[in-house]
This record gives structure tokens, sequence and C-alpha cells, in this order.
């Protein structure tokens, strides 16, 4: 379980580091900004001509083939040695090199060591190397589904050699080449577009615009991302034909960099990684502790040197949990598999639990929170704005359909439009169907298909006559149609296009059917939608249509459409129609579950801001109500620069700002708005942002599926990948993949790594309560001479055997309360195991446990007829082989085989009464908060976990031949029932301890601190959580009068009030975001604390 | 800078002067803990104490609750030499005089003239069975005397070195009190045969020092143990018991070799003992007597 793919040797180190921050730049392509003729001498070819076969084979022998360089993968045993040695695995590997040194002391000064530490050792090695094993394969399973997505097509391309067109394998094409793509081509290297006919390439996945964009032989822009004269590599050409000049192969193509730059991302250990090893680090200290305060008393005691080092490891070894290792992966795999189930994919075990911890999701806008398909969204006729159903299965609501005016209206967008469904899918629903043309017309086609039936059939009764098509000087589209009715002769004129130039052709507008003349008013309400539409991040179209005169246009009329010989003035307008690419259906809910969980959602797009804005509202990213910086501007009608930007909680940030933002300037933009939108960003930026949450100490997750997402995929705490549209690249970086695309996934994610979080501490308190007891009977045999309560064989009965199901069973825990109503943990607050766990765990219910133990153990030997009396210091007459008449309490004698017997007996015992407490321990652990009778017994797993080491406990003891094998032997009855007293006092001490944590919420003795969580929109909600966390603590002001509220560094000052409420300084506005306040209390606060803490009315 | 920082957390986690912090937590916070640990162990220990006490008092003071691993009482020889093994040089004093001691020590107590102060003679071949009359123990029970001198030659009065200065040693052989322990019926005693062990020299191959071993001589007569002495009552109720004893003295064995004898109890109420244990109904030991310097 190891960090992920791609660590190198620090030499390299140096020089790849170098190399990422020339990767993190901006693309360095110049050629769009020379002419044709400087392109073709720069790569020695001919613009008609093509480069010759010689300097092709030249440049692909200098250049190499144009292909991405596939990711270094890991050897599968480096993957698997990773298994075998990362994180808890040390800890048992340790364990069992010490007990082979401690064997091989032994077997050097003892003529029969005892075979314990030699077996230890082998089973410690034996669990963690079925564990590696285990875990192996459950990645291997998940990276085969992953293998899976890889295309296999070669892609071909058709190039210009030697003024021959040939198709040659995409990987062969070289700088310089001449290069012809149409429609549905795949762009097979970076291009300097050198003609186009109606080209348009689709950069959704470079840049993350939903729109197709027209590429043509002028440079438009310096970005040479932005320019329209580069097409680039393994982007697609939607329609139309170009021709470009080869500029860059392989790696060194704008997408070859964004690979090369993800491949060369380390990104850091998983939060439970981080956690485990903390763990790692409290157990070994605990130890660590024992053991040397233990050596030191053995040697007073007057142990040789050479004992107590058996002791010291002895019970450092002792310490080590066999069967954690063993729970935690089945536990992580059980999560696993049931989010498998729930279609998100998870590539990395560890990575089950990261969306649980997660603080920050920065979502791609395009396919992952939109459908990435153009629909019309909304519709403007009869002077009102009509909405469309824009859910991806028509359960939206309706507009009016009756209107003539939507008739007219339907019917220009049905006819002046060029799109047409391919053949051979009647069986899909239309908005599935694959279209051949422009998006936007696209969706005026599924548009009127799903809203007035076949257009096929509406353009067969209106005969096409005459058609001009789009181009960037008319800004308009035209066609002249037959019309319905056979009688009537008169031609039809269509036309749509950008609005204001529609509008100016325009004398009368159609108003429910009937023709008015177009006054000011109708064209200030015009302008009014139009800026609406518009601001609504949609791209709109205008509509209009003329029935032409017959006396001036009879039929027959030969419309000539290069010297337009008819009339496109004094049109009537119809309408408009906007587009949009809309958000999925489950998104704007899926946000506010994640906004509820206290996860900042921030997009981050490629796209335009205004775009990115309309879907940010859509969604729910930026909240109703909630202002930017330029909303305020314009609703106080003030210059943008007197906004104080601390008011607007939202804000939208352009890509070339953000190349100017210094760190700080960024930190603070992360820090102190809620609702970010970065628009326009490239995968650098993305990149950049991810790294900037990261270091505000989130937990980032990226949620993404074009190229441009991968860096910051990679980056991410957490990369989640879209399974269906991702693209390949996006997939290798990503960490979880969503197999149904399904942005809401995601929040199953989050519930089920809380979830895991939450039980995985529970298992883990569950398991770790059992050490004591374990540890304790060595303990007392070293310093006070008893025979050994406890021996290696049944402690590995407990940990690798009765413990297992009941500590798995905890893994199907239901959450107590709503965890995904509460803030993401705090990854430096929130351990998974704390020292308070520890505590309980092994000096509160574990010396229960122990006493338990010892009671039965008390209680074997004393029915045998040694009482405790004479117990102590009997041990070395107790071990002495050649001693066979040992006197009991009774005086009877004893052969050492006989008293073997009864502590084998003993051992058994105590085994069976850690089994017996440990029912009452997993009950108890079922819960942190809640009373068991609260959270029900619905477990059914726990259930038969219980009934399961009951039913393990008694087949070791009972079964035939155990005696020899395990030298485990039968009980009588009653032994079984010792340590119920125990057990039935673990229950009730510990359901007294939730009672009270439950009735004083931050008791002082529970914890030093209270932490008061304000909800951002609704205020009345204050949770009340008991953390520890005292750093923040003032020491100056303890007094509750005027205890001090600390909250995070950029709120200052708080006071509370004399009379109990808090007063904020400056205003409501402050609640806005989930700010932790920490307050030192004395410890009679808790009753204070419900009432004190009052929300104030805004 | 990062490192400064780490350092300076570290620092301050140990003692944090700013808010006077011991390892996170304040003097009085560190107190309450420790209060808290204190009050929970003593609830704790009372609890333990409780359930102990009345465990206790389930507890019979005469006999205890379980004897089911006491089937067949084992066997012990005195002197027991180092782990089961007794070897001496006739000519050294010193290799012999440690075993002399032991057996004056283990036999003061068998002294006739003790014996007779603390116990009394009892009928011979039967059972001394002294039983409670219901609820009304019958308290303090009584003993047979066993007299050192049943002992004969290995009594120790007339040889003081038990033969071991001759190269005739003599061993002491006991069987281990097990209360309320029947080891004959029909009124047969119990009594002990001695023999050559067989051991292992190799792998399947076994040997045994029969012809090495010579005469041997039991005391008592036949090397019984009488029954008179059963069954025994406990250190509580039968404060003064003697544990019957039985010697055997080696006549002519073989001088200057290892020597393998295990001794068996020969009963018709004795169960055979587990095969794994070796002192169960049975004792072996090592003999080895040298005469050269």
């Amino acid at each position: 379980m190891g960090d992920k793919d791609g660590k190198s040797s620090p030499s390299k180190k140096n020089k790849k580091g170098k190399d990422m921050d020339e990767l993190k730049k901006e693309v360095p392509i110049t050629e769009h900004k020379m002419s044709i003729e400087e392109c073709c001498r720069k790569f020695n070819t001919d613009i008609v001509q093509g480069l010759t076969n010689a300097k092709a084979a030249e440049f692909l022998i200098r250049d190499g083939p144009n292909c991405l360089t596939p990711p270094p993968t890991t050897p599968e045993w480096i993957k698997f040695c990773r298994q075998l040695f990362g994180g808890f695995s040390i800890l048992l590997w340790t364990g069992a090199i010490l007990c082979f040194l401690a064997y091989a002391i032994q077997a050097a000064t003892e003529d029969e060591p005892a075979g314990d530490n030699l077996y230890l050792g082998i089973v410690l090695s034996v669990v963690v190397v079925v564990t590696g094993c285990f875990s192996y394969f459950q990645e291997a399973k998940s990276s085969k589904i992953m293998e899976s997505f890889k295309n296999m097509v070669p892609q071909q391309a058709l190039v210009i050699r030697e003024g021959e067109k040939m198709t040659i394998n995409a990987e062969e094409v070289v700088a310089g080449d001449l290069v012809e793509v149409k429609g549905g081509d795949r762009i097979p290297a970076d291009l300097r577009v050198v003609s186009a006919h109606g080209c348009k390439v689709d950069n959704s996945s470079l840049t993350g615009e939903s729109e197709p964009q027209s590429r043509s032989p002028d440079c438009t822009h310096d970005n040479p991302l932005e320019t329209r004269n580069v097409a680039f590599f393994s982007t697609n050409c939607v329609e139309g034909t170009a021709r470009g000049i080869v500029v860059c192969t392989g790696d060194r193509t704008v997408m070859g960099r964004i690979a090369t730059l993800t491949s060369g991302l380390e990104s850091g250990k998983t939060p439970i990684a981080k956690e485990i090893e903390h763990f790692i680090h409290l157990i070994t200290g605990v130890a660590v502790f024992l053991g040397i305060t233990f050596f030191i008393l053995a040697v007073c005691l007057g142990y040789t040197w050479l004992e107590a080092v058996i002791f010291l490891i002895g019970i450092i070894v002792a310490n080590v949990p066999e069967g954690l290792l063993a729970t935690v992966t089945v536990c992580l795999t059980l999560t696993a598999k049931r989010m498998a189930k729930k279609n998100c994919l998870v590539k990395n075990l560890e990575a089950v639990e990261t969306l649980g911890s997660t603080s920050t999701i920065c979502s791609d806008k395009t396919g992952t929170l939109t459908q990435n398909r153009m629909t019309v969204a909304h519709m403007w006729f009869d002077n009102q704005i009509h909405e469309a159903d824009t859910t991806e299965d028509q359960s939206g609501a309706s507009f009016d359909k009756t209107s003539a005016s939507w008739a007219a209206l339907a019917r220009v967008a049905a006819l002046c439009n060029r799109a047409v469904f391919k053949a051979g899918q009647d069986q899909l629903p239309i908005l599935k169907r694959d279209t051949a043309g422009d998006a936007s017309e696209s969706a005026l086609l599924k548009c009127i298909e799903l809203s007035c039936g076949s257009v096929k059939q509406i353009r067969e009764k209106n005969k096409k006559v005459a058609e001009i098509p789009f181009n960037s000087t008319n800004k308009y589209q035209l066609s002249v149609h037959e019309t319905e009715d056979p009688n009537d002769n008169r031609y039809l004129l269509v036309m749509k296009g950008a609005p204001e130039r529609i509008l100016d052709r325009c004398t009368t507008i159609i108003i429910q059917g009937k023709e008015q003349p177009m006054d000011e008013e109708m064209k200030e309400s015009f302008q009014n939608a139009y800026m609406e539409l518009g601001g609504l991040g949609e791209r709109v179209l205008g509509f209009c249509h003329l029935l032409m005169p017959e006396d001036q246009y009879p039929k027959g009329f030969a419309f000539d459409c290069d010297d337009v010989n008819f009339t496109t003035e004094s049109l009537c307008f119809v309408g408009l129609m906007s587009m949009i690419d809309p958000p999925r259906a489950a998104v704007p809910d899926a946000v506010g579950k994640c906004r509820s969980a206290g996860i900042k959602v921030i997009m981050v797009t490629g796209d335009h801001p205004i775009t990115a804005k309309a879907i940010a509202k859509g969604v729910g990213i930026i909240s109703e109500g909630n202002e930017t910086v330029e909303d305020i501007a314009s609703r106080l009608n003030i210059p943008v620069s007197q906004v104080n930007p601390r008011d607007a909680k939202a804000c939208v940030i352009h890509g070339t700002d953000l190349k100017e933002l210094s760190q700080d300037q960024m930190d603070d933009i992360l820090r102190n708005h809620t609702e970010i939108v970065f628009a326009r960003t490239s995968p650098q930026q993305k990149l950049i942002i991810v790294e900037g949450c990261q270091r505000l100490g989130a937990i980032v997750a990226v949620t993404g599926d074009g190229v441009n997402d991968s860096p910051a995929l990679k980056k991410a705490d957490i990369g989640v990948a879209m399974g269906i549209s991702g693209s390949d690249v996006s997939k290798q970086a990503a960490d979880m993949i969503l197999l149904d695309d399904n942005f809401a996934s995601i929040v199953t994610g989050v519930e089920e790594g809380r979830l895991i979080f939450d039980n995985l501490k529970k298992s883990i308190a569950y398991t770790l309560t059992s050490n004591i007891p374990e540890i304790t009977p060595f303990l007392l045999f070293i310093i006070v001479n008893i025979p050994l309560p406890l021996g290696t064989i049944t402690i590995l009965c407990i940990d690798l055997g009765t413990d297992m199901v009941p500590a798995i069973s905890l893994a199907y825990e239901a959450a107590e309360s709503d965890i995904m109503k509460r803030q993401p943990r705090n990854p430096t607050r929130d351990k998974l195991v704390n020292e308070r766990l520890i505590s309980i765990a092994y000096g509160q219910i574990g010396m229960i446990q122990a006493l338990g133990g010892f009671f039965s153990y008390f209680v074997i030997l004393a029915e045998n007829g040694f009482l405790p009396s004479i117990l102590v210091g009997i041990r070395l007459n107790w071990d002495d082989r050649a001693c066979n008449d040992l006197e009991d309490s009774y005086g009877q004698q004893w052969t050492y085989e006989q008293r073997k017997i009864v502590e084998f007996t003993c051992h058994t015992a105590f085994f069976v009464s850690i089994v017996v407490v440990q029912w009452a321990d997993v009950i108890v652990c079922k819960t942190r908060r809640n009373s068991v009778f609260q959270q029900g017994m619905k477990n059914k797993i726990l259930i038969f976990g219980l009934f399961e080491e009951t039913a393990l406990a008694a087949f070791l003891s009972y079964t035939p031949g155990m005696d020899v094998a395990l030298r485990m032997f039968p009980l009588k009855p009653s032994w079984w029932f010792c340590a119920v007293p125990y057990s039935v006092l673990i229950f009730v001490y510990d359901e007294i301890r939730k009672l009270l944590i439950r009735r004083n919420p931050g008791g002082k003795w529970l914890s030093l601190s209270l932490c008061i969580t304000f909800r951002p929109e609704s205020c009345h909600e204050i949770c009340i959580c008991n953390f520890t966390h005292k750093s923040l603590i003032d020491t100056k002001t303890r007094k509750l009068s005027n205890a001090s509220l600390f909250s995070s560094p950029t709120l200052s000052s708080y006071r509370l009030g004399g009379k109990g409420d808090i007063l904020l300084s400056d205003g409501y506005r402050l609640y806005s975001y989930p700010y932790i306040f920490h307050l030192f209390l004395p410890p009679f606060i808790p009753s204070l604390a419900r009432h004190v803490f009052r929300c104030p009315t805004p | 800078m990062a490192k400064d920082a780490e350092k300076s957390t570290w620092k301050d986690f140990i003692w944090n002067s700013r808010t006077r912090e011991f390892c996170g937590r304040t003097g009085s916070s560190w107190g309450l803990i420790l209060l808290f640990y204190l009050v929970f162990y003593i609830f704790l220990a009372g609890m333990f104490c409780l359930t102990m006490y009345v465990m206790l008092q389930t507890l019979d003071d005469y006999k205890p609750t379980w004897q089911d691993r006491l089937g067949t009482p084992g066997m012990m020889i005195r002197p027991r030499g180092q782990a089961m093994e007794i070897s001496y040089n006739t000519t050294n004093t010193e290799t012999w005089d440690m075993y002399i001691k032991t057996l004056d020590n283990f036999l003061s107590p068998y002294n006739n003239s003790l014996q007779a102060e603390k116990n009394e003679e009892c009928t011979p071949d039967q059972y001394f069975i002294q039983a409670d009359s219901g609820d009304v123990k019958n308290n303090p029970k009584r003993s047979c005397q066993f007299n050192r001198t049943f002992l004969e030659k290995c009594s120790g009065l007339d040889d003081h070195t038990y033969g071991y200065q001759a190269g005739k040693p003599c061993i002491i052989i006991k069987l281990n009190r097990v209360i309320g322990m029947l080891p004959g019926k029909d009124g047969q005693a119990p009594f002990v045969t001695c023999g050559a062990k067989r051991y292992k020299v190799g792998k399947d191959e076994w040997k045994e020092d029969s012809d090495k071993i010579g005469e041997v001589e039991y005391y008592p007569e036949n090397g019984t143990f009488n029954l008179m002495y059963y069954p025994y009552y406990g250190k509580k109720a039968q404060v003064n018991y003697s544990q019957p004893l039985v010697a055997i003295k080696f006549l002519n064995i073989t001088l200057n070799e290892d020597i393998n004898i295990e001794c068996r109890i020969i009963s018709n109420n004795i169960p055979p003992g587990s095969v794994r244990d070796k002192f169960a109904g049975k004792v072996s030991f090592k003999l080895r007597i040298n005469t050269k310097g």
C-alpha cells in the first residue's frame, strides 16, 4: 500500500525538477505568428509538395515516432514489494525480525530454547506475506479493469510528401509534414493550418471549451491555445477540411507536454497512509516505552542481561497488533467493493478513504458537471423568454407550444439548419442520437425533433431552393424554401444568425402569430432578452423569415446565392433561441450535498467565464444570492475597484488574471472566497490551483475527464476521472473512476470514505484493546514470577483468530449521525488513532479485560489447588522440569507435566476470557457517542462475528487433539463465566462514559476545548464537537466573561458579550463560511454551552 | 524553514512555555488525568478483590475443587541430583557429601522418636479412613508412623553414608501426595520395582542396561507402600502426615558407567499415566559411580 507510481532516484530528481518547472510553463509554440512561408522555411518543407521522403525519414530518425511516451510502468515485482513492505507491514516485519533475533539469542545460550519466538516470527512473516498478496491481487484486479479502457486502434494520417497524397501510420508523421484532415479525423500532430474549408475542431479535451472551434490560416491570438490557425494533436476535426504543416510531434506536442507533465508529477501520501504512519509511531512509542521500563525492572530484579533483552524484545513484539494489518486491508477492500458496486472504481485501496477526508473538490466543467452537448435552453418569442427542457431524460418542465409564433420559430429553426441525424438510429432516444453538423445546429435539430416531430418531414415538405451558408462576414445563414401549401406559390426565406445582425434586417416582428411593426419598445425588449440570455452564458441565435411576394419572386425564380438577387432586408423577426451545454441532472443535488458536508466545491474550467459562471450558478457552485465583486459593482453602480473584495463570497477568476497572481494573492483568494470559479485555465494553471489548495492544508479532490485535467488529477490527493467520456490520459492519472460518469457518485465516495474512517477507528480501537490482556500476563510473569498466564499460541489465536471477524464486522457498522452533515475532518487534528483512543483502549477497557483474564487464571489455579498466595515467586520451581513433586496449597504434589497441563488450561481460560470480554468490547466499539440502545444491533455481520468467535473459542478448547496441536485444553463449563462480570463492567462503564460525553459535550475532563462550527447558510445549526485542540487557546484570557474566540487568521475579532451572545464585530456576513472557533472554557461550561452559543440573528 | 518550524513544534510539544503545557497538556490537566486513572484503578482493584474474595469463598479448605489432573500420582527420588542424574566418585568425599546431607535432612522428620511423639501406630495393610460425619469435620486427622528404621540399611542410622562411599548407594523413592487417593484395592498394596530403562541411542536403536544394574534390595520389604498411610487428607486436616517411602539399594552396580534406571509403581488402582508425562507413576534417573580418581 505504498505511494503512487512515478518515483525516481534523487540524482534524477534535480534534473527532473527543472523539466517539471519547464513543463508547468505555458506552451512555447510560436509558429502561429509566423507567415506560412516562414513556417515552410523553418521546417524545410514545401507548401504544395510537402516534405521529400528522404527528409521525412531523416526527421523521423531525429525526432522519433509521433506518439506519446507511455508513462513509466512500475514492474509487477516492485508493486508486489510495495504491498509487502509498505506502511503497516513494516511494523510486522520489525516484529518478526525481533522475534528471530530473540530466538537466535535463546538458541545460542540455552540448550532447549522455547520455540515460541521462532513460531511468532514465522507467523508474523506469513501474515504480512498473505496480506500483501491479498492487497496486491486486489489492486491488480482494479488495474485490469483500467487496462480494458485502453484504446488500441492505431491512427492513420493523410500526408502529402513529394506532392503525393498518402495514408501513413500516424506514428510516422514528422515535423514539417503537410497534413490533410477532414471532419471525423483525429488530428495526428500539432498543425499550423495553411488552408481550411469550414473546418471546425473540438478542443474540449484540451481546453475544456464545449463548442467546436473554427480553424483558418490567420493568426487571431498571441496565445497558441486561442489562435485559430493551430490544430492540436489528438483533438478531433468535427467538420470541414484543413491542410496544415506539422510543427510538433509526439511528446513535444501540447498534448504530449501535458501527458509528460502528468506522468512526472508525484503525488503525496494518501491521508490514510499518513494516519497509519501516525498510528505506527504511537504504537511503537508505547511498545518501546513498555519494553524499556520492564527491561530496567527485569535487570533490577536480578535477571541476566540476556534474559532481560529477551524480555525487552518479547514485550515490544507483544505490542504489535498481528491481526490489524489484515483487518485494515479487508475493511478497505470491502469498502472498495461496495463503492465499485455504486460505480466508483478505486485504483488504489488507500484512496478509498481519501474522498472522505476531502475538504475541497476542484471540478472540471465540461463533461463532468455538464453533459458536453449543446442543448437549446431558452427561447424568446411573443416578447417572453421560454425555458426549454435541458435535462438528459426530458423530465423537466415544458413551455407553451400552442403559440403560432413558436410554430414559425420552429419552422425557421428546422429549415435553416444543415445538421442531420446519422442513419440507423431510429430506435435511440432523440437526445442520444449522433448528428452530422455543427453543435448548435444539432442542438436546434434535436430541440425541434423533440417538440415538433420529424424535422426530415418538415424539410421534405418545404423543399430547399437556395442557400447561403454561414460565414464570418455575414454572420448569418439563410435558405429559401417552397411552402408547405401546394396552392401557395410564394417562397419562404428563412434566416438565422447573430441576433443583432438579424434584427437589423427586420422591420416587423411576429407576436402571437401576427406580424406587427418593429417599434422601439420591441427593440428594447429584444435587447433585454438578448442581454439576459447572453448573461446566462448561452449562445444566442436570432431567427427571422419572410414570405416572398409572388409578384417579385414567381415560381421558378432563379435564386443566385453568390450574387444575391433577392431581398435580405425588411424581414419579419420570429424569435431568439439560446443554447448551452447544460449541467447534468444529478449535479446540483450532489454539489448541495457536498456543500452541506462542508466541502468547498471549486469549478476549474478552460471555458469562458460567462459560461462557467452560468453553469456554476446552475449547479449551485455559486449559490443563489451570492455575488461576485463584479455583481456588486454593477448592482451598486460603482467601479469594481471600489468594492471590498471581502464583501463578495463568490468570485470568477480568468486564466489570464491567474497568471499574474502571486502566491499570496492566490492563497488569499482561496481562503476568502467560498465559491470560486476559475475560467479559461490552462492545464498548468489547474495544477497550480490544486497546489494552492493543498498549500492551505486542504485535502483536494479533482474531477475531470479531459487531458487538460490530468496533471491536476495526478497532483490531487484523489483524482476522479470519468469512465465513459474520460480520456485515457485522465483515467491513467486518476485514483478513482466514476464508471457511470455521474458526478453524484462522488457523494457516495465521500460518504463511504467518511464511514470507513469512522469504522476503521472502531476496528482499531477494538483490536488494540485486546493488546493489554495479552501483554500484562507476560509482564506479571517477569515481575512477580507467577506461572505464565497466557502463551504465544493463545495470543495468536486471539489476534489472528477470534478477533478478526468482529473487527472486520465493524466495517459494516452504520454511521452514528448524518455523516454528510459534518465538516470534513481536519487532517492535523482528527487522527485515526489518537492519544485518547489509546488511553481508552489500553488504559481503561484493556485493563478491565486484563483483570477478567487474570481472574479466570486465578480461579483455575485455585480450584486445582494453587491458591494465589503461593503463586507469587513460584515460577522457578514451576518451570523446572526436574522438579516433579511441587507442592500446592493443599499439600498435594505435582509433576512438571501435570502442572503444565493446568498452566495450559489457564492459557485456554485466559483466551476464552478475552473472547468473553471482547464481546462487550465489540458492542462498545460499535458507537463512539451513541448508546448501543440508540444505535441498535442491526449489524448482522457483527452478530455473526460474536457467534463465530465464541464457536471458534469452543472449537479450539474442546476439539480432541488440540492439547497436542495447540496445547489448549477443555475448560469446565463454569470457567467460561469467570470473565462475565468484567464483560458486563466494560459495557456499563462505556455506556456511562458515552452518556457523560453526550450530556457534557466538551466537558473538561473529556476534552479541553470546545469547537463550535457555524454553518454557512443556516447559522442556527451549531454543532458542538469535542475534539481536543489546544494550540489556539489564548492563555491571557481564561475567564468566561471575556473568553476569547479564535478563528482562522483572516478573521480577527470576536468577543463573548456579557449576556452570553456571541457578538460579531462586523456583522452577519462573517458567518458565511464554516469557520471553526476555538475557545477555552472552564469545566463548568457544558451546562452553559447551549444557551451561550445562540446564533445571533442577522 | 519548514524544518525549523518542525523543530520548534517538537520542542513546544514537550514543554510549551507560552501555554505552560507539558506534552500538550497543562499541569492541572495532567493532574486531572492522573487523578482519574488513580480513582479508576482503585475501583478496578476493588472489583478484582471482590471477585477474588467471592471465588475464594467457594473453595473448600480441605480439598481442592478439581483433582482430575492428578489421576496418576507422580514419583520422585531423593537425592534428586542434577536434573535426575546422580553421579559421584567414591574416592572423592565431596562429590557425594551433598547426597548424604540431602538424605539426612529429608529423613530427619522420620526419626523414630519424632514419629512416636506425633503419630500413632496404625493397623497395617488396611486404609486408615477417618471419615467426617456430615458437616462435622473429624479434624485434625491422625497420621500413621513411618519410622526411619523401616528403611533398614538405607535409614542412614547404621551406615551414615547410605552406602555411597562403598559404591552401593541408596535411593529413596516416594509417591506424590494426592488428597483422597487410594492406591490399591482388595487389600493389595502398591509396590515399587526398578529396572533398566530403555533409552534411545540412535535412530530406531534402543538400549537397556539391565545386565549392569546388578542386585537391588528394597526397603521396606518388596518396596511396598503400606495401605495404612492412605488416604491422605491434606495439609490442613492432617498436619503431621508422614509420606511413606521406599528405599532401594544397588548392591553390585557396574561402576564407571552411565546406567539408566527406571522405577515404577505397581498397583491395581493407579491408572497408567500419559505417555507425555515421564514422572506419572514412574521415575527414571541416571546413576554413575566412578571409582577412579
